[in-house]
């Protein structure tokens, strides 16, 4: 798409600048390729800006002087250059090309390579594919793009986190998400994590304006990112954006679009019971477990402040106005986002420049959650001779955000929401004239979810500037340095208000939080490059690199607000303050040596050594090498016969990669002192009117060493049938070792962790990629893209005496790095099961389990019982051309992977999931099930053994299969069918595979209608129109803490979105 | 002319490329730059004392430890999810992490660190060093007595690679406690001492009260040893109760304030699954005890109600201001506990003034709840009524109401008569705490295999 974008720029050019000169003939002639005439074929004098096009018979007519030579450009085809001799008509025939593979892509540290030379896998995103998404977060817009990427979006609020990883995780507990680079820049792409509470916010990744992309490239391998050293580690992530560089006028461009988002897939309830206990109606009862509602009716007691229907009572007894089942789910509305981009450039000899302002403004489906970003960019060159160039690129983004509170706090909104009993209408107000709140509890528990949309709110607002200066200079063919450094910096602010009355802050809360950090870069690069022979040439980089990361953040909080609504630290008399900074330097050395022997054999070597201050001084060195060889065997005169092999390439390359710890692990320290429970906020100092530290609970280590990953991937890369389909498929394997981190260690050392180079993980897998054209007539084409990864990541070693490590959950279930087992295991308590694993079934009718039901192991603590990570994922994208019409269709599969449904194991207890709703049951005198009057959808056969635990705690199976009939009844989900209830999370975990149509767009090129416009484009997209997934909560791609590496958590996370998007494009 | 420019242009950017490539790695690589600027590396004891104090009143004797075995014992009652759970006696070796780390990270691990500085050369100051080993002792006593053996000797060495502590035997630990006991009266009385305790929020920096905790703490632990000591165990209480608390006044209280708020009052604001358990409220509206209406809040119907245990009775009364105001102090040892030692010691050696003991120690824990003698409502229930065994450790569950002592002496003693909660999961109540999963899980080896109604060793 790249390369007819270009054409197009080069036609418009051509058309504009007609510049013709004294000594000129007219030169005519026809482009055709093997099916026949070529309309639309650029043919521009090699030099200048003189060009036109072939029209609908092949045909063209150029003015070019004798000696002068015509380029003819096309689409697919290989470029041919013609000299302009004798004759006024030169005839053309065309070939194809295997178009990708002329892409010129960006690699590490900004050296352009033709794709076709390299020795390992690069994979390229249309700008169209992130650009006409309904995302504000690029990142999201790479989910299904290609093969070997892993995207998991924390929930469908407005702003929330993405979390990515390309080929797995390198870190147990450090950074897993790739660099990314922008116009050689590193930038600041993380953050977005949040614990099990608060709120979703953003990554900083959604600080990029999609529409300024011109390219983006996935470096997935260590051969790709090896020059990046010691931030190579996890792949990267190439942006580069428009310039106005191929230009030579102005060209603007506008972009407008309009979206909805719609909630997608909730949680089911039950709609049958009242909220109560043991079948009779308590008002303010957390429980749903009351009478059926068609039971019950209003009492129309008007000084029952809770209902304004009154309070419930058995039928005939109130005022017969029948009780009803709410539903919940009214309170998600319809998101907007209006998105609006204007982008002017131009370009000539001397120069170019690039000018872009867009403002997105979004309302998520939570009432009050928005977001909203605008941007500017500016980049510019001049050249101050043919050799000599100077640039720089300038951005500034604001992003501003409102969030909500989600997930484990009592005042998350679906934690709010989904506990409600169906008998309780939160949206029939939720404060009372005095300022109460009005819930379910009777103002007690958990805020109403409409209270927590008005009354507490978490504000953001980032500035961020990103700002950097190139050169250029050739000394000669031989030699040219350049250089790019710049700055990435930004300031995130937010105030985190509760208003008095909440129940996460009865007294009101109000925090304030001041943050400012950036990146400095500077890379200087000498250039040499030079043909040997006729065969044989060499380029050789030698670059250093400076690079350095600050950060400083100020925060004020206090509760007990006195004037209520009146957000100010001053409004209280127990405000605390804390600060923090953070600051490390790398700097670096390196080389990168090209080899190509007759277009056919390429090699290439890098080598760069790092030094870092937050490495131990006497081993603050580490030296990265990485080795690649791209084999085009095709080159090969024995496949000269071999038609139906248009081009084929062997890859092989190593790398060794590396990571350095972060900054202040050498040594230990001692911190403000505070200390909590676990249960509650806690306490902290100023305390009594003393001040506190307490020694830090991580031992720091002056013996730390780098860590390394060893890297090394082959594959290959096939065209066959004229280019018809492409084959490329990759086997890599990344071995990571000494890895850093903190290692648990027994509190009784007097310690919770140590900083070691501990453990070692290793992750191994394949990707193809699979590109087809199985029709392409004039008017109608269809394309196939697919990609598929299958990979596993596997955790080989922790520190000495440590099976497991956390990433992230609560006290129970946990996400953990478990040695042996798939990189981040759900780690959680699990039935007593027989040898084989099956569950043991109660049979022993004398001990304190009830009969017929699994017995939860709690003496064992917690086990690994399932991950999230994908068995395999594969991406389908058929796209099909019918003239101006151009559908497209992304559908996207994860199979395997398990998810912690907490919040239905949860809702057992509450009464108010799904499942509850089967709870009916009689019994007969004796005391057993009576099987005549209870339904029979309500009795069910728990799946397992017979066994029993013995005196010694052991579980002992009898190895028949359980048949006796029970229910799941109250006792049940009040017990250990729930967590509440003391059930182990093994009974939460679900399957979390999907297929999902994650994108579908249809676009409309509008025809020529007016010289002014040269270019107008139509097009509606929607996302996640249609998922199929087993699981049974929200939409499953989600995360309770953001983007951590805790993956596969869903505790009352706030649910993903469908979204619709109507766009139009204008190019003047 | 052009060409010249251009030429100095080159140059520029040769000599501007040299230098970059210059720059040489000392000047930009500066280690200093990883020093937290954050974080000191060193802090004076002043500023330990205060934080070890402050997470000995929240996690040792606030809401942690003292809600779960108050709920078993019947002064709470779990009504509702994890307390629920506690209440049928479920309790997960991850549920009882936090508490376990906070004592060996917070309380023990910051001692250590504040007694090796009293040792300072030319700061020898052996008062802050008996004022940490009070707390120690402390500490640990509460601790073995929900855990039994526990790391001790071994333990507090992650700085020396010691990364899995072996357990030390409860019996081991405390000889322990009496041993560092012994020795902080000894340091307490010093006269050669550098530098004065402050940053102590419970006794002001004052060393004789110290002097009578550490009496008193080493009375308690004597006295828990009754099973196993027989007499001896008695005669080891009174001698340390001799050198004891005075009065109220020397109560060893953990205080709270609206910037740091009650962590029972916190659990009721932020949690809120627990209620009063039936058997202490039925216990004191029997007797119209005045401490009832400081024990526990009204209910709905402007009662006072308990939950019978494992009933998820909601309704009942929520915890009173006197355990669970935002403002009420944590207690780690009272006078009003010393004479109850006192009375027990006494009453079963048959020594004189057992019941003299016993009637001070109610008096003191009435006056110390209600604020007022209430002389009349002593004299009509308690003064001059012959005190069992079962009366003292009645009236001792009552006063140690919101402690980790009631569930020590019912271990003990028997008393006062519980009967199981209403859908138990186990067939007694529970003996002890289970191990912390971190030790399951980091201290494999070393951790020693219980079920939770596995006794302790003076329970044997």
């Amino acid at each position: 798409m790249k390369t007819k974008f270009n054409g197009l720029l080069t036609l418009i050019l051509a058309l504009l600048v007609q510049i013709t000169f004294a000594q000129e003939k007219t030169v005519t002639g026809k482009v055709s390729d093997a099916s026949g005439p070529l309309p639309g074929v650029t043919v521009v004098v090699k030099g200048t800006n003189t060009g036109t096009q072939t029209d609908f018979d092949g045909n063209y007519s150029i003015n070019a002087a004798t000696g002068a030579v015509l380029q003819y450009s096309y689409l697919g085809m290989q470029d041919i250059e013609k000299t302009v001799g004798a004759s006024n008509v030169i005839n053309v025939v065309m070939k194809e090309s295997a178009e990708a593979l002329e892409e010129v892509v960006v690699t590490a540290v900004g050296i352009s390579r033709n794709e076709k030379e390299l020795g390992y896998n690069v994979q390229s995103v249309a700008a169209e594919d992130i650009n006409t998404r309904p995302n504000a977060d690029i990142v999201n817009s790479l989910a299904g793009a290609t093969s070997g990427v892993q995207i998991v979006s924390s929930a469908g609020d407005a702003g929330a986190s993405t979390f990515i990883t390309i080929r797995g995780s390198a870190s147990i507990t450090g950074n897993n998400q790739p660099l990314f680079i922008v116009n050689g820049m590193p930038i600041i792409s993380g953050g977005g994590s949040s614990g099990v509470g608060g709120v979703n916010t953003s990554s900083r990744s959604i600080d990029i304006n999609p529409d300024d992309i011109e390219s983006l490239s996935v470096l997935k391998g260590g051969a790709a990112t090896a020059l990046y050293g010691v931030r190579a580690a996890n792949g990267a992530i190439i942006i580069t954006t428009k310039s106005g560089k191929n230009l030579s006028s102005k060209k603007i461009e506008f972009h407008t679009s309009y979206g909805i988002d719609e909630v997608s897939q909730l949680p089911g309830m039950q709609n049958t019971y009242a909220q109560g206990n043991n079948g009779g109606w308590i008002g303010g009862f957390q429980r749903s477990w009351g009478p059926k509602i068609s039971d019950l009716e209003y009492d129309g007691d008007e000084t029952y402040k809770w209902d304004p229907n009154g309070k419930l009572v058995p039928k005939g007894t109130g005022n017969g106005n029948p009780a009803v089942a709410y539903n919940p789910y009214d309170f998600f509305q319809t998101g907007t986002v209006t998105n609006n981009r204007l982008s002017i450039s131009n370009g000539s000899d001397t120069g170019s420049f690039f000018f872009s302002i867009s403002n997105l403004d979004q309302e998520g489906i939570i009432p009050n959650n928005q977001y909203g970003r605008t941007t500017v960019r500016l980049n510019a060159t001049t050249k101050v001779s043919d050799n000599i160039s100077f640039g720089a690129d300038l951005a500034y983004t604001n992003s501003r955000a409102v969030q909500i509170q989600k997930g484990s706090n009592v005042s998350g909104i679906m934690l709010g929401l989904l506990r409600t009993p169906p008998t309780f209408d939160n949206s029939a107000g939720y404060e009372f004239p005095d300022g109460t709140q009005r819930n379910y509890r009777n103002g007690g528990g958990y805020d109403n979810p409409y209270w927590t949309a008005n009354n507490i709110a978490f504000d953001e607002d980032v500035n961020r500037f990103t700002g950097s200066v190139n050169f250029n200079v050739k000394f000669n063919d031989f030699f040219n340095i350049s250089y790019n450094g710049g700055l990435d910096w930004y300031n995130r602010r937010y105030i985190d208000q509760f208003k008095i009355g909440s129940r996460g802050a009865p007294t009101g809360y109000l925090g304030e939080y001041m943050y400012y950090t950036g990146i400095f870069n500077s890379d200087l690069l000498f250039n040499f490059q030079k043909d040997i022979t006729e065969d044989f040439n060499a380029k050789l980089s030698l670059g250093n690199n400076f690079y350095s990361t600050f950060g400083k953040s100020l925060f004020g909080d206090a509760d007990g607000l006195e004037i209520p609504d009146f957000y100010q630290l001053s409004n209280t008399s127990t405000n605390t303050t804390s600060s923090g900074e953070s600051q490390f330097r790398t700097m670096a050395v390196f080389a990168d040596l090209q080899l190509g022997y007759k277009n056919m054999l390429f090699l290439g070597l890098t080598g760069r050594n790092d030094w870092s201050t937050t490495m131990p001084e006497n081993n603050d060195s580490a030296f990265y090498p990485s080795a690649s060889l791209g084999f085009v065997f095709t080159e090969l005169e024995a496949f000269d016969d071999i038609d139906f092999l248009s081009f084929g390439k062997l890859r092989a390359s190593a790398a060794r990669t590396a990571n350095i710890a972060g900054p202040y692990n050498t040594s230990s320290y001692y911190y403000g002192a505070s200390t909590a429970d676990g249960w509650t906020n806690g306490v902290n100092f100023p305390y009594n009117g003393e001040t506190g530290f307490q020694v830090g609970t991580g031992l720091g280590n002056p013996d730390l060493k780098h860590e390394t990953q060893d890297s090394w991937e082959i594959g290959t890369d096939l065209r066959l049938f004229q280019n018809k389909l492409g084959i490329d498929f990759t086997y890599f394997e990344n071995k990571n070792s000494d890895l850093l981190m903190s290692v648990p260690i027994a509190s009784s050392t007097g310690f919770s962790s140590v900083f070691l180079n501990a453990a070692s993980m290793e992750s191994k897998g394949i990707e193809i990629s699979v590109n087809a054209t199985p029709i392409k007539t004039e008017n109608f084409k269809w394309d196939i893209t697919a990609n598929y990864t299958q990979f596993t990541n596997i955790v080989t070693a922790l520190a000495e005496g440590v099976e497991n490590v956390f990433l992230g959950g609560f006290t129970v279930p946990q996400v953990r790095a478990v040695v042996g087992q798939e990189y981040r295991s759900i780690f959680g308590n699990d039935w007593y099961r027989d040898a084989n694993g099956r569950i043991l079934i109660n049979d022993d009718p004398t001990d304190s389990y009830r009969d017929g039901y699994p017995m939860p192991n709690d003496a064992q603590g917690m086990v690994p019982i399932g991950d999230f990570n994908a068995d395999w994922t594969a991406n389908i994208t058929n796209t099909v051309s019918y003239k101006n019409f151009t559908l497209s269709a992304l559908l996207d599969i994860k199979a395997g992977g398990m998810m912690y449904n907490g919040t239905a194991f949860a809702m057992n207890y509450m009464g108010t999931s799904k499942r509850t709703e089967n709870r009916e049951v009689y019994y007969t005198p004796e005391g057993t099930i009576d099987f005549d009057l209870t339904p029979a959808e309500n009795i069910v056969v728990m799946d397992g053994v017979y066994g029993h635990v013995d005196a010694n705690g052991n579980g002992v199976s009898s190895g028949v299969e359980n048949v006796t009939p029970v229910v799941q009844d109250e006792d049940w989900f009040e017990g250990n069918g729930s967590n509440f209830g003391g059930g182990p999370s093994v009974a939460a975990m679900e399957p979390a595979d999907w297929v999902r149509l994650r994108n579908i767009t249809l676009s409309y090129d509008i025809p020529k209608f007016s010289e002014v416009v040269k270019e107008a484009q139509i097009y509606f997209t929607g996302k996640n129109l249609w998922i199929s997934t087993p699981y049974s909560g929200v939409d499953p791609e989600t995360n309770l803490g953001g983007a951590t590496n805790g993956q596969g958590m869903d505790y009352f996370n706030n649910p993903g979105t469908k979204s619709y998007l109507l766009g139009l494009k204008v190019t003047f | 002319m052009r060409n010249i420019k251009i030429f100095n242009i080159k140059s520029l950017v040769l000599v501007f490329s040299l230098m970059l490539m210059g720059t040489s790695c000392s000047e930009w690589i500066d280690h200093d730059l990883n020093t937290d600027p954050d974080a000191p590396a060193d802090v004076p004891m002043n500023l330990l004392l205060p934080a070890i104090q402050q997470s000995m009143g929240y996690n040792l004797v606030g809401n942690n430890t003292v809600r779960t075995n108050n709920i078993w014992m019947q002064q709470f009652d779990g009504t509702d999810r994890q307390s629920f759970t506690e209440a049928r006696y479920a309790l997960k070796p991850s549920d009882v992490n936090n508490p376990w780390g906070s004592i060996y990270t917070e309380m023990l691990m910051n001692t250590k660190l504040l007694i090796n500085k009293s040792k300072a050369e030319g700061k020898e100051s052996p008062h802050y060093e008996g004022v940490g080993q009070v707390m120690v002792a402390t500490t640990l006593g509460i601790a073995t007595d929900l855990w039994g053996d526990m790391p001790f000797s071994k333990a507090f060495k992650g700085t020396e690679n010691v990364l899995h502590p072996a357990y030390d035997s409860q019996e081991k630990i405390y000889d322990t406690i009496f041993t560092i006991l012994d020795d902080a009266i000894v340091n307490l009385s010093s006269t050669s001492n550098v530098l004065d305790v402050s940053g102590d929020v419970i006794y002001g920096g004052n060393v004789s009260k110290w002097k009578k905790a550490a009496a008193s703490i080493k009375a308690r632990h004597a006295l828990q040893l009754s099973e196993k000591n027989g007499s001896a165990a008695y005669t080891q209480a009174l001698a340390a109760v001799a050198n004891g608390f005075t009065s109220n006044a020397d109560d060893m209280l953990v205080p709270w304030e609206t910037a740091n708020k009650n962590p029972i009052f916190q659990f009721m604001e932020q949690r809120g699954d627990i209620r009063m358990g039936a058997t202490l409220v039925n216990m004191l509206a029997a007797n119209d005890d005045p401490r009832l209406p400081f024990y526990a809040a009204k209910d709905g119907d402007g009662n006072y109600t308990g939950s019978e245990a494992g009933s998820e009775n909601t309704a009942a009364s929520q915890p009173g201001s006197y355990n669970a105001g935002a403002d009420a102090p944590s207690v780690l040892m009272s006078y009003s506990e010393l004479k109850f030692i006192e009375a027990e010691a006494k009453l079963m050696l048959g020594q004189s003034g057992a019941q003299e003991a016993y009637e001070a120690a109610v008096a003191a824990s009435v006056l110390r709840v209600t604020g007022s003698a209430n002389t009349a409502w002593l004299d009509a229930n308690i003064n001059g009524v012959t005190a069992t065994l079962e009366d003292i450790i009645v009236q001792k569950y009552i006063a140690g109401y919101s402690t980790n002592q009631p569930y020590a002496d019912y271990r003990r003693t028997g008393y006062p008569n519980l009967s199981l909660a209403n859908g138990a999961v186990t067939g007694s109540i529970p003996s002890r705490f289970p191990y912390a999963q971190s030790e399951l899980d980091y201290n494999t080896e070393n951790v020693p295999s219980v079920v939770i109604t596995d006794k302790v060793w003076w329970d044997q």
